[in-house]
């Protein structure tokens, strides 16, 4: 009895999940035949990987609060440490998660190597209109839409108040000042150094070079431009150079335990960062509360402007057959307040929602005493306002940010510099581009 | 004599069976894969196409300096590593040789130790110890008026070295150890009678008769640092240091592949790896059996451990 009873329980599972692979197959416009056989099937469920802070707890909530769909979170290293490798393994090897977290810089790599999928008929028009212009651009590639962003990252100057009074330094607003600043920190302290150059992390420079109106990859009809050779790159290249070249910057790798020593000891007293950075410093140095503040990072010409540092998308995979439920949850973590809240409740994250009506849940959830109480928030909306339009990510961000690092780290006094790491970088990227069989100029 | 066939065939079996699951089917595929590259059209969105390439990916990696240059550094590492490697476990290992009896166990144990802490964790240790700031190490050298950076583009070689030897010198010591206590103590007394000192003993009579340990320690350690991939690997990441991601051809193949997704490219430059390293086997095992062919009466076969042969003919 029980045998042949456990028989038919098999074939009518079997069939349901045949069924539920056909139409879900059967294309992302077909909703309601998609969400009809699953539904009767229990609660479906979908696989995540992520970094951010506050991944686990934005999970646990949705689990909490769904009953329809469950997510299974696995906490995997951050993109470039690991966990991009990790990804891009798993899709060739047919076992990706159904939903992956991505930065906007690296998502036209995942693009073009084919392992991500269509989101547009899940991911409309009308969610998307609920999201900072900028973060869509960055996920829409080639006319489709292929990633939900979470948040839009502005960089953002976090500094030692208490060490910046004592030395009695200005909080700089243009370059200029800042370069100044950072003399009257050495001076001041012959070990201490307003900031530090990350030889381990383009992406910072590369938000540098955003900032000042950059553009280094520009699609056009077809073609990819290659730019990094413009006034704005030179100049920021040739300004840190000269920073590091009079020593008024510490060269650590981000987030080494030499960077985080130095904070602690307080012989680096600035990071220049981006919005999320409040909660990394937050959770690193919690003995350091109170002692710190955040300024909008310094421009040229004294107007605002900011380069996007990181921020995350969430993408769903070539074959995952969950493509509706993955993008309820993504859309849920994006751009809902519970979704928002859970994370930044947690305490450790300190995100900034490209969901432009959500800011005030975030502002809220954030504890903000770290900054002695500073709206942070209207900063970052400040800031992220700021973010110039123009610029966009290659297919080939793996390659250009891996030459350029190798090149960093090779930097020495009178040897190789940042503009030839720059340029090796762009050799590299239009190599990359001809041996994959596409059209540059550059 | 069928028996014995039938015997031979299936102890043999499972040999094959798993050279070939893990070793020929593997370097089968990576040679299809290097045949083949992703093409991609328009401006890269509308997903790939796997076109055959015949030989482009060798030539791409061929053509690639960095490619070139990590096969360099190899020459580099050898040079600066095997000597000091060969060096320093025969010195240990003639020190012990001549060591009280309960000193000798002691030291055994204490200079194998390393070699038990897995190479990532001896790599991150190495790299805490070298980082300016954290370092008690590099505090006691800049103290001490010795400043040298570990992660600049000279010192990046040196590390990985330090790294190795603190890693293998007490392993190659162990079988240098082992041959020199094969040696058979009449011929050690008969020196001695003769008037032979400590030294004249061990740089006269120990080290020709544990040549061929020597040899194969260096035959190995040549083939091994081909791999060499774990210990710069953990240097490039998270240091910021002069390691690069293509620093040895190993991690060329590992960024092509993982950094870059160049499948195609990472097969190709696993392949030419494998054909050196082969091609190097080869000429080395060829190279160690003429010679003792020339002057051994046994002519043994070079891959037999040097130990059991010497208690052989002991």
């Amino acid at each position: 009895m029980t045998r042949s009873w456990s028989r038919t329980s098999r074939v009518i599972a079997g069939t349901a999940t045949a069924l539920a692979v056909l139409t879900a197959c059967g294309g992302s416009g077909d909703d309601t035949a998609n969400s009809t056989a699953n539904k009767p099937n229990g609660p479906v469920t979908i696989t995540f990987w992520g970094w951010a802070k506050g991944s686990k707890d934005v999970v646990d909530a949705f689990n909490a609060s769904h009953t329809d769909i469950q997510v299974k979170f696995e906490e995997i290293p951050s993109g470039t440490a690991g966990g991009y490798a990790k990804i891009s393994n798993a899709v060739k090897a047919g076992n990706a998660p159904d939903l992956v977290s991505i930065e906007y810089s690296s998502l036209p790599e995942f693009v073009s190597s084919g392992a991500l999928q269509d989101i547009g008929g899940q991911f409309t028009e009308a969610d998307r209109a609920k999201l900072l212009p900028q973060t869509v651009e960055l996920t829409t590639l080639g006319g489709k839409s292929w990633a939900v962003p979470f948040d839009a990252a502005p960089q953002a100057f976090f500094y030692r108040k208490d060490l910046f009074a004592k030395y009695k330094v200005q909080v700089p607003t243009t370059w200029d000042a800042f370069k100044q600043a950072a003399e009257q920190v050495k001076k001041a302290d012959a070990k201490a150094r307003i900031a530090t150059f990350f030889p381990d992390d383009p992406t910072t420079f590369e938000a540098m070079a955003w900032q000042a109106g950059a553009q280094w990859f520009k699609a056009e009809n077809d073609t990819w431009k290659i730019d990094t050779t413009d006034a704005a790159t030179t100049k920021v290249a040739g300004y840190w150079q000269g920073l590091l070249d009079a020593g008024l910057v510490h060269k650590n790798a981000s987030f080494s335990p030499e960077w985080t020593g130095s904070l602690k000891n307080g012989t680096t007293i600035g990071y220049l960062g981006a919005s999320w950075g409040a909660g990394v410093l937050k959770g690193t140095l919690p003995e350091q509360d109170g002692k710190w503040g955040v300024a909008p990072m310094p421009t040229w010409d004294g107007k605002p402007a900011s380069g996007m540092l990181g921020g995350t998308s969430f993408a769903v995979t070539k074959d995952s057959k969950q493509q509706a439920a993955a993008v309820t949850f993504a859309e849920w973590m994006s751009t809902t307040e519970a979704g928002v809240k859970a994370r930044i409740a947690s305490g450790t994250s300190s995100a900034f929602p490209a969901a432009t009506a959500l800011r005030p849940v975030a502002k809220k959830a954030f504890d903000a005493s770290y900054y002695g109480g500073q709206d942070i928030y209207a900063l970052f909306e400040a800031a992220g306002a700021s973010i110039s339009p123009n610029w966009a990510w290659g297919p080939t961000t793996g390659t250009t940010n891996t030459t350029i690092k190798d090149h960093f780290g090779k930097i020495t006094q009178g040897g190789p510099g940042i503009a030839d790491a720059v340029k090796a970088g762009h050799d590299a990227t239009v190599a990359e581009l001809t041996k994959r069989g596409l059209k540059v100029e550059g | 004599m069928k028996a014995r066939t039938r015997a031979a065939t299936i102890l043999l079996t499972p040999f094959f069976l798993l050279f070939t699951a893990v070793m020929v089917v593997p370097i089968g595929y990576a040679v299809w894969l290097s045949l083949f590259t992703e093409k991609q059209s328009g401006l890269g969105f509308g997903g790939t196409e796997t076109v055959f390439t015949g030989l482009d990916n060798y030539t791409a990696a061929l053509g690639d300096r960095a490619f070139r240059e990590g096969f360099g550094v190899l020459l580099g590492y050898c040079l600066l590593y095997i000597p000091l490697l060969l060096a320093g476990a025969l010195g240990l290992a003639l020190l012990l040789d001549s060591a009280l009896a309960r000193a000798r166990r002691f030291f055994q144990l204490a200079l194998f130790l390393p070699h038990a802490v897995p190479g990532i964790i001896a790599a991150l240790i190495w790299v805490y110890l070298y980082t300016p700031q954290l370092s008690p190490v590099v505090q006691a050298m800049e103290a001490g008026g010795i400043g040298f950076d570990f992660f600049s583009p000279e010192g990046a070689l040196p590390s990985v070295v330090n790294i190795a030897l603190w890693e293998w010198l007490g392993y190659n010591m162990v079988i240098f150890y082992a041959a020199l206590q094969a040696i058979d103590r009449s011929v050690l007394e008969a020196a001695t009678v003769d008037g032979a000192g400590a030294w004249r003993i061990a740089f006269s009579v120990k080290v020709p008769l544990v040549k061929a340990s020597l040899a194969m320690v260096a035959l190995f350690t040549i083939i091994g640092s081909l791999q060499l991939f774990t210990e710069p690997l953990i240097l490039n990441k998270g240091t910021g240091s002069a390691v690069t991601s293509t620093w040895t051809p190993n991690m060329y193949a590992y960024t092509a592949a993982f950094d870059r997704n160049d499948y195609g490219l990472a097969a190709a430059a696993s392949v030419l790896l494998a054909l050196t390293a082969a091609l190097l086997s080869f000429a080395v095992t060829r190279m160690t059996g003429r010679r003792k062919a020339g002057t051994a009466r046994t002519p043994a076969p070079a891959r037999k451990p040097a130990p059991a042969r010497k208690e052989r003919t002991a």
